[in-house]
């Protein structure tokens, strides 16, 4: 019986299955109906790292590396959106003012990467989308401020000009360029809005104009 | 670009730039170049985060724009230059050991910046050496601008493609965005800067000296109210450049394996005497003759002429054909066959690989395979001198795992299988590809454990973090010895014991990203240079 029924699954090649590697006789493996295991066992245990003070050097530059570069202005973090509004702390303001030094240089960026909605001076421009949605709260806050300590009032006004000014000039960002972008800004307005404009009209009419095609197309 | 390479982008650009431009980039990158609209509407994002996002990766050269006919602006992020933020720690390194501290610092900070002018990186650098050393010390700029000019002549650092100069008396507005303009001229050309100064010590931020240090700080920044003299000119790191001297260092450490340290000598002499007249990618050096190597070969190394050109001889009759010979003027003209080399490197590589995952017997039909090229199976059995059944185990092996590949001669047309030949044969460009793609995966693999490491303990790490900072700031009010012990003490035994565990598998984990990242870049160079050669 065992015989025959070898004898029939031998007839279902077409070639000479001792070619590939199987004895006369011998039962051939089981089909395999599932994927491979997750963590195959390894036959052979992988060596040891390099070790060494070239490879110590470079640990630590990696991990240096990667530690500074969070700190950098350059690191954006996704803002915690169910944030109380006591957290907008004078603290946090700080430490968000930190991130805010950094001005790219616009004279080699695309026109449309500036921020359209701007105000005069160089350092808030970059963070206008991030401060956009708690700006509300902020100013709630400035309020009470101002209203707890007016006589303060002047005093700290005066210091957050310093600071703007300072920005500006860490930056190496020169007046002139400061006029010079000030100067783009009222044709990039126009600019950018008929662009925008034409953008959309140009989108409504494409989709409608397919949407029309395919109208007739189909009925 | 493959999905483990795309991964291993996001992670990376997660790891270094956040989430935000992370989404942005890695969309970026699966979709090829897009306008800033489609990109916002398609990642869902706000405008303003978008285009900050652009920013970052436009500041570090991760993403590239182009005026479209139209007049609109596209945006790309080129797969192959995110993936080399993971060797950004081993061009550091290199800096270090070519133009020590100095030169560490300098590419140190193009890296983290992107790029930087010139006057604004020595300041940097300057400002930080300065911190490190003594009290009462400073570092002059004239030194650092130095190894700037320095890591210039050598070309590992370069300039950015030009803004074109601003026009504004022109009534047409200006374009969408600007052409940069790529002059090869200036390319490694240093402006002529008249760096003075030396570096600043960071103040303590104390609340009492706050005013006068503000006032300080504003009249020092009163003086430095005019542009820098080299304002607009950017610099970057020189990746291509980087690259080569890896490479060249592969083959010198590889011909003193396969020689010795003499021939090494010799060949790291010819090397560099190309270094600046080859280009990066070419496939062979400038021929050198004999005489100008004699000439070039450093003043420590007494070798007689005569021996010099034994040596030569032997290197080009070397089967491994590093060195070729181009022609017998004046006393022998020699070349570096640079593509064969790299080829031999990523042979190398792959041998020890099947070594290590399939055994020492396997390696020996994976060799046999690549001096014979093609085999029949009952040839590879006699040839490999296994017995039939276990040689045919480990070739199918082999053959299922993408290592070795089959190739079918069919004698009549019908492809009946008893009329075939099947040939196995290696393929090295696609063994080379298939893992290359599997060190990405790896990659992401590691960086993923990695984080997950870090999570799963971060309430411990945050927990030492503070105890830490409490610890210093006791330290720096000089407190007793016994209140110290006390707060060290915050952190109990098992605690300890647990952050050690975790620091010591983070570091193995880094480290091994560092090593399969050599892996990457011998795979790679072999798989670009010889689709170049094709």
């Amino acid at each position: 019986m065992a015989g025959s029924g070898k004898g029939r699954g031998r007839a279902a090649f077409t070639f000479n299955i001792e070619a590939i590697g199987f004895a006369k006789g011998e039962t051939l493996p089981e089909v395999a109906f599932k994927p491979p295991p997750l963590f195959p066992t390894t036959d052979f245990k992988p060596v040891p790292l390099k070790m060494g003070e070239e490879e110590d050097y470079m640990l630590a530059l990696k991990q240096e590396f990667r530690a500074s570069m969070k700190k950098m202005p350059y690191f954006m973090r996704k803002e915690d959106e169910n944030q109380g509004i006591e957290k907008y702390s004078k603290k946090y303001l700080q430490m968000k003012k930190e991130s805010m030094e950094w001005t790219p240089d616009w004279r080699r960026l695309p026109r449309e990467m500036k921020p359209r909605k701007k105000t005069k001076k160089a350092g808030g421009k970059t963070k206008k989308a991030k401060v956009a949605t708690p700006k509300s709260n902020v100013d709630v806050l400035k309020k009470i401020e101002e209203l707890e300590k007016k006589g303060d009032e002047e005093k700290s006004d005066e210091e957050k000009e310093k600071e703007k000014d300072k920005e500006g000039e860490e930056e190496e960002e020169a007046a002139a360029a400061a006029n010079e972008q000030e100067e783009y800004d009222e044709e990039e307005h126009e600019e950018e809005n008929d662009y925008i404009a034409s953008y959309f009209e140009d989108g409504d009419d494409f989709g409608a104009g397919s949407d029309d095609n395919m109208d007739e197309a189909t009925y | 670009m493959t999905q483990a390479e795309i991964k291993l982008c996001s992670l990376l650009l997660q790891e270094h730039f956040g989430e935000i431009v992370e989404k942005i980039g890695t969309h970026l990158i699966k979709t090829g170049s897009q306008p800033l609209r489609v990109i916002a509407n398609d990642t869902g994002m706000s405008l303003d985060q978008v285009k900050k996002a652009l920013c970052v990766l436009i500041q570090h050269n991760l993403v590239t724009y182009q005026l479209q006919k139209r007049g609109f602006v596209e945006y790309e992020a080129p797969c192959s230059r995110v993936l080399r933020i993971l060797r950004y720690p081993r061009y550091i390194y290199t800096a270090k050991t070519l133009y020590s501290d100095m030169g560490e610092l300098i590419v140190e900070e193009l890296l983290l910046n992107g790029k930087m002018t010139m006057s604004a990186a020595v300041q940097k650098v300057a400002n930080r050496l300065t911190e490190t050393m003594e009290d009462g010390k400073t570092m002059d700029y004239g030194e650092v601008s130095n190894t700037f000019v320095r890591l210039a002549d050598t070309h590992f650092i370069q300039r950015c493609p030009m803004a074109p100069e601003t026009t504004e008396t022109s009534d047409a507005p200006p374009p969408p965005a600007p052409t940069l303009a790529v002059n090869e001229k200036d390319m490694y050309v240093v402006p002529n800067l008249n760096l003075i100064g030396k570096g600043k010590r960071r103040r303590s931020f104390d609340d009492e000296d706050n005013g006068e240090h503000k006032a300080k700080r504003q009249k020092q920044d009163a003086d430095s109210e005019e542009p820098p003299p080299d304002d607009g000119i950017y610099w970057q790191a020189n990746i291509d450049r980087f690259h080569q001297h890896f490479r060249d260092q592969a083959i010198v450490s590889a011909v003193a394996n396969r020689m010795d340290q003499t021939s090494s000598e010799i060949v790291r002499t010819m090397l560099r005497m190309s270094e600046i007249t080859t280009s990066s990618n070419a496939p062979y050096t400038q021929p050198l003759s004999s005489n100008e190597i004699f000439r070039s070969l450093p003043a420590g190394y007494n070798i007689v002429k005569q021996i010099l050109d034994q040596y030569l001889t032997l290197l080009a009759d070397d089967p491994l054909e590093f060195v070729g010979k181009s022609g017998d003027s004046g006393g022998g003209m020699y070349v570096i066959n640079l593509h064969k080399a790299l080829a031999t490197l990523a042979t190398a590589t792959l041998e020890s690989i099947v070594q290590e995952r399939f055994g020492s017997r396997c390696a020996r039909i994976f060799r046999l395979l690549l001096r014979k090229k093609h085999l029949e199976q009952k040839q590879v059995e006699d040839f490999a001198m296994i017995p039939a059944k276990e040689a045919k185990d480990m070739l199918y092996k082999m053959l299922s795992e993408n290592f070795v590949s089959l190739q079918e001669i069919p004698k009549t047309p019908d492809h009946a299988p008893s009329r075939t030949f099947y040939l196995y044969t290696v393929n090295t460009l696609s063994s080379a590809r298939m893992l290359l793609h599997r060190c990405y995966k790896s990659v992401a693999n590691l960086i993923e454990r990695r984080q997950y490491e870090t999570k799963e303990n971060k309430r411990l790490l945050e927990k030492s973090q503070r105890v830490e900072a409490i610890l210093a700031s006791m330290q720096a009010t000089g407190a007793e010895e016994v209140q110290l012990q006390e707060i060290e003490e915050m952190i109990t035994a098992p605690e300890r014991q647990q952050l050690e565990n975790l620091k010591r598998n983070v570091n193995k984990i880094d480290a091994s990203e560092n090593q399969v990242d050599e892996t990457i870049f011998v795979l790679q160079s072999y798989i670009e240079s010889t689709v170049r050669k094709l």
